[in-house]
């Protein structure tokens, strides 16, 4: 049985028209547990700290956030692991990174079916990062699409409109480079954490390849996986539409190239609008900065990759019902909603199929959620398996090798990196 | 308590921090390096696998780029930074206001974190906006735009130019503390006589600073060997794996693909590597004193 909780309520009639699906379980059984949070440092998790006291309130549960900044997560996260001391009661986990820390999680099906939260909200492309072996074991708090970012002012100026598909975009890119000093897109190529891959994944599914076949084994070095690599170092090595450094340019490298007004296009996850239309970090106003979907290859559907955080809780937690809880307080669209409305904050991210579609929400954000969300409608995510971060090595330094110039021949850097997964497969 | 018993007991802490820290975690790594540890699969290591970990390392090209990447910074590194070193501290042996002051803030890039120097260069040196890629471009305007860290061949320079402009000071206050020994009056006796500047330098003083050197270079040669943060922060071990250098390569093994007993086995190689290259130069050190004794 659960109680509608008033002061929930109360801030949701105060923030939003949208009522709180969730309620504490009736009769406080968790009052004076004490849920720690490990968490990812992200603006998001700070908005929903911010908003704590009333699932505080409600439950007599106290909850303590942790954060940590993003290259040192995954290193807390195994040290959590490994240690087993149950330190932290919930964790917020990278997709890529799940199935290598399952040993970290537990299984929550049962906990969160009681909360009432609603999976089917979840686009399919985050939930599935949720699931190990069948279980549930995290359930999604911050999911990312990409899209194009441009400049408005500069595609103007070289009278051409946004690109719809990755062709257009080297004639508008090729456009702007003649009518302006800006390159025509910035794009990552250099190697970290995979972000070379994830462009060129869209393109290799443009292309009709993918990374394995269904047997598991490798077939990015496919026909389709030729050609999408060669477009995709095409961009800079013969299109030349990329700045020169983008070699060994990360995606921040690509993000700061943007922001201070030396690229014209850039291909990135939706959350970094923010930053691009931040004063404080960017020479563009928010005028300059037009957004529109990722562009798709000539003939084929549109695609993004996605990257989904999940909050999940420790299998050395003793306190896993008043996690779940918190869980599913966290994971209501009421609150994602609330921030997301939240006129004193600039945060874009929501991973419920009700918000994205929201029309409050889109006319606040000018339509990028409905962007997103026809987006994710048919994205499907990535099967990430325990061996990931060593396949995404392998094939970053393959992208990052024909870039550099060190490695010409694509199908050879192809052959070569799924020689090597295929042998830790 | 005797005083000899007292003197034991006062050294048991000590004892016991050196084998928690040190002697445990050794040992611990040495044996894991003989066992299976997939970090995904098991929180503890699993059965022995015999010198199977030890046998992937001399087959598998990972380690064997890491290897030479490694090779060809250490040579280049140590080779550069013992031969700056050495010039500046003969500059500098003078006294004086201006020599003083020199010595003072040739101290500050040592005193700098080698990541901050990693991300400090990798701007400096980016194309678009980096002020040394910039200062490169308006006087040889044939650079400009060069995208130098995207070139293997120039990211492995810049590598070792960072790694030399982090270590040369230090090295240098060592080679300062060696010229201080060196007799003065044999340099002014070969001056009178007629000898050259640079014949007093290779005649007289580098003979004498051999000693000096070779500890610098062991020193250089060992902390080369361990050279992680710039690569993470610089290059990441690219473009491709031409920066890939074998600490880098370890951490990878052990903290990105959770291969924890094929990580151990290859940290194994990396310390006997540098024990044996310390040992070398140790021999030739003491050699060189017997010699000098005899």
């Amino acid at each position: 049985m659960k109680r509608t909780t008033s002061a929930l309520a109360i801030a949701a009639m105060v923030f939003g028209s949208q009522a709180l699906a969730w309620e504490a379980t009736e009769g406080r059984p968790y009052e004076g547990q004490t849920v720690n949070v490990l968490a990812v440092k992200s603006s998001q998790f700070e908005a929903h700290e911010a908003r704590l006291a009333a699932f505080e309130d409600a439950t007599g549960i106290d909850v303590v956030y942790d954060y940590v900044p993003f290259p040192n997560m995954r290193e807390a996260l195994t040290t959590e692991m490994v240690a087993g001391s149950g330190d932290y009661d919930v964790v917020s986990i990278m997709d890529q990174w799940v199935p290598s820390l399952q040993l970290l999680l537990q299984p929550i099906d049962d906990e969160i079916a009681a909360q009432g939260t609603d999976l089917s909200d979840f686009p399919k492309a985050h939930l599935r990062h949720g699931m190990l072996d069948g279980n549930l074991v995290g359930l999604p708090v911050r999911g990312h699409v990409q899209l194009l970012f441009y400049r408005t002012d500069l595609l103007e100026a070289a009278g051409v409109t946004p690109p719809a598909t990755w062709e257009d975009m080297v004639t508008a890119a090729k456009a702007v480079q003649d009518s302006s000093d800006a390159a025509g897109v910035a794009l990552p190529y250099g190697k970290l954490n995979g972000q070379n891959l994830m462009v060129w994944m869209n393109l290799l599914w443009g292309k009709g390849g993918d990374l394995f076949g269904e047997d598991g084994s490798p077939v990015f070095n496919s026909d389709a996986g030729v050609a999408a690599t060669d477009m995709y170092v095409g961009f800079l090595q013969d299109d030349q539409i990329a700045p020169a450094g983008s070699a060994v340019f990360v995606e921040q490298d690509a993000v700061n190239s943007f922001k201070q007004g030396n690229s014209a296009m850039l291909p990135v996850w939706w959350w970094v609008r923010s930053q691009l239309t931040d004063p404080e970090q960017s020479k563009l106003s928010a005028e300059q900065v037009g957004f529109t979907a990722l562009p798709s290859v000539a003939g084929s559907d549109r695609t993004t990759y996605t990257n989904t955080w999940i909050f999940g809780v420790t299998g050395g937690s003793d306190n896993k019902d008043a996690a779940a809880e918190f869980l599913g307080w966290l994971t209501d669209p009421a609150l994602e909603r609330e921030v997301l409305l939240d006129p004193e904050l600039s945060e874009v991210v929501a991973v419920h199929m009700s918000n994205l579609s929201d029309a409050e929400v889109n006319a606040r954000w000018g339509g990028m959620h409905q962007a997103a969300a026809d987006a994710l409608a048919t994205a499907d995510g990535i099967e990430f398996g325990a061996d990931w971060p060593r396949i995404a090595e392998i094939l970053e330094t393959a992208i990052s090798s024909l870039a550099s110039g060190e490695e010409t021949n694509t199908q050879a850097a192809l052959d070569k990196a799924a020689e090597e997964i295929a042998a830790i497969r | 308590m005797n005083e000899r018993t007292l003197s034991y007991a006062l050294l048991v802490p000590a004892f016991v921090i050196v084998i928690a820290t040190t002697i445990y975690p050794l040992a611990y790594s040495f044996v894991t390096s003989f066992r299976e540890w997939d970090l995904t699969k098991q929180l503890r290591p699993s059965g022995f696998v015999g010198l199977q970990n030890y046998a992937h390392a001399a087959t598998e090209s990972g380690f064997q780029n890491s290897l030479w990447v490694t090779t060809i910074f250490v040579v280049t590194s140590v080779i550069l930074t013992v031969v700056l070193a050495m010039s500046l501290a003969l500059l500098l042996r003078r006294t004086g206001r201006l020599h003083t002051f020199t010595r003072i803030i040739l101290i500050l890039p040592f005193a700098m974190s080698p990541a901050l120097i990693g991300v400090s260069y990798r701007f400096m040196f980016n194309p678009e906006f980096g002020v040394l890629a910039k200062g490169l471009g308006a006087v040889f305007p044939a650079l400009e735009g060069t995208p130098w860290l995207a070139n293997p061949d120039l990211a492995m320079a810049i590598l070792v130019i960072t790694d030399v402009w982090h270590w040369a000071p230090y090295m240098t206050f060592m080679c300062l503390g060696g010229l201080a020994s060196v007799p003065r009056e044999t340099e002014e006796a070969a001056r009178i006589d007629g000898a050259s500047n640079l014949r007093i330098v290779f005649g007289i003083i580098l003979p004498q600073m051999k000693g000096v050197l070779l500890v610098t270079a062991v020193l250089k040669t060992i902390f080369a060997l361990k050279m992680f943060d710039q690569v993470v922060t610089l290059t990441g071990g690219g473009p491709g794996t031409s920066t890939e250098t074998m600490a880098f390569f370890i951490f990878n093994v052990g903290f990105e693909w959770f291969d924890m007993g094929y990580a151990s086995a290859l940290a194994w190689i990396l310390t006997i590597i540098t024990m044996v290259i310390s040992a070398w130069y140790v021999r030739m050190l003491l050699s060189e004193r017997k010699m000098a004794t005899a």
